[in-house]
């Protein structure tokens, strides 16, 4: 019986999304399961209004549960954009190269707790170099219209599933929609017998 | 990077998270609340429609029972963004969701398709009539528990009426000015969909955050009595 797939649509401007990034990683420690990772667009460069109101208690709320759950979290650079894009697709050539939870960690946290301007290769190139990537690997990815595609085919991806949000997993036809649900996916997988005992 | 692009993208995110830390004036004024023998206060937005508002409902009116506190329950109708595109596929999923969250506080969903506004309104104004506190406490904790615990289908406005001569008396009102009193603090406060708890200046999307509305009445010294 082959390890079901997990697919986790993650976010580079979601804080919710850096909360959930060191557990959705762990999960295939804990669970036999095939983690894909799926870096999409941010929800304000697909066309969606998020509203002021919105991110202000985003920002509120994700400080409180990244206290809680032991994460550095307020010196933050927002990566909306420029930023965004340059990590989706540097997070596609780690994938290739084997460092794609190295990459998305560092640069995660870089971008929420140390202002890191990704937007630009002085924020982004020391860390590519932190995860173990090759910056001039990393500055032809970006240049990239294949991982450019992949980036595009995964935003479309969740679009598919019809949810619009992230963090998501997805395992089967089953939805888990933040960083605190992964308890949810958690207790399913337990449940279906795949916990590494 | 230009001076707008410098404060829109990190001053501004940097001082919000900064100032959200700040917690000393919350609690001094809830050192004196008490001391002048004051409750804590949790105000509780929430919709009869809202499948995530039953689990707030039923989950904080257990928790804030034991102490010394009151749940003051705001019934709405109208919430969401405007003109959200996702509120159809949000409103399919939130069934999926609020199961399991019901399900780590022992309850079981029993619907299974979303209910439209205008089938629970008929609830939200004969809440919004009830007296403010543990009446009105109980009447939505067992209308919440009937419309999404045990039954599924039409809503039948006639086993709710049942539940108000038990737990009001009299008979059910007709039209209140209660439900848009209560429209009209969420807007004002910002708060843009149900159902949120709002604790001594901090508000949580109460489903998903019963375990830290508590630790909030317990930074705050409203802790549980024995």
């Amino acid at each position: 019986m082959s390890a079901p797939r997990v697919e986790f649509f993650f976010s580079f401007r979601s804080p919710y999304s850096y909360l959930a990034a060191p557990r959705a990683f762990a999960l295939p420690r804990h669970f036999d399961v095939e983690l894909v990772f799926r870096g999409v667009m941010p929800m304000a460069m697909r066309g969606q209004a998020v509203p002021l109101a919105k991110r202000l208690h985003t920002l509120r709320d994700t400080k409180r549960e990244a206290d809680r759950l032991g994460l550095p979290f307020g010196r933050v650079h927002d990566p909306i954009g420029a930023g965004a894009l340059r990590c989706l697709l540097v997070g596609e050539h780690a994938a290739d190269a084997g460092r794609v939870e190295a990459f998305v960690l560092e640069a995660s946290r870089a971008i929420w707790s140390r202002a890191a301007d990704v937007a630009c290769d002085g924020g982004l190139r020391p860390i590519c170099e932190r995860a173990g990537l090759r910056w001039e690997a990393c500055a032809a990815a970006l240049e990239d219209p294949v991982l450019r595609a992949r980036v595009d085919a995964n935003t479309q991806r969740l679009a598919d599933l019809r949810h619009w949000g992230v963090p998501v997993f997805a395992l089967g036809d089953e939805l888990f929609w933040g960083q605190d649900r992964i308890e949810d996916l958690e207790l399913t997988l337990r449940q279906a017998g795949r916990q590494i005992r | 990077m230009t001076l707008r692009d410098r404060i829109g993208r990190r001053v501004i995110p940097r001082a919000l998270v900064a100032l959200s830390t700040v917690r000393w004036p919350r609690r001094a004024a809830a050192a004196v609340r008490r001391a002048l023998g004051g409750r804590a206060r949790v105000q509780l937005f929430v919709a009869f429609d809202d499948p995530y508002s039953a689990v707030a409902v039923l989950g904080l009116a257990d928790r804030v029972a034991g102490r010394r506190a009151v749940l003051a329950i705001e019934p709405v109708v109208e919430r969401g963004i405007p003109g959200d595109p996702a509120v159809d596929a949000k409103r399919r999923y939130a069934i999926v969701d609020a199961r399991r969250l019901a399900r780590r506080d022992g309850l079981e969903l029993a619907r299974t398709e979303p209910l439209a506004a205008d089938a629970t309104a008929f609830l939200a104004q004969w809440a919004a009539a009830a007296p403010q506190g543990a009446v009105r406490t109980a009447f939505c904790a067992a209308a919440m528990r009937r419309l999404w615990c045990a039954t599924d289908g039409p809503v039948q406005p006639h086993e709710y009426a049942a539940l108000w001569r038990e737990l009001v008396g009299g008979e059910p009102p007709g039209d209140s000015a209660g439900v848009r009193d209560g429209e009209r603090r969420m807007r004002r406060r910002r708060l843009y969909d149900t159902p949120v708890a709002v604790v001594h200046g901090q508000w949580f999307f109460a489903h998903e955050r019963l375990a830290q509305v508590e630790h909030r009445l317990d930074e705050l010294g409203w802790t549980v009595t024995a």
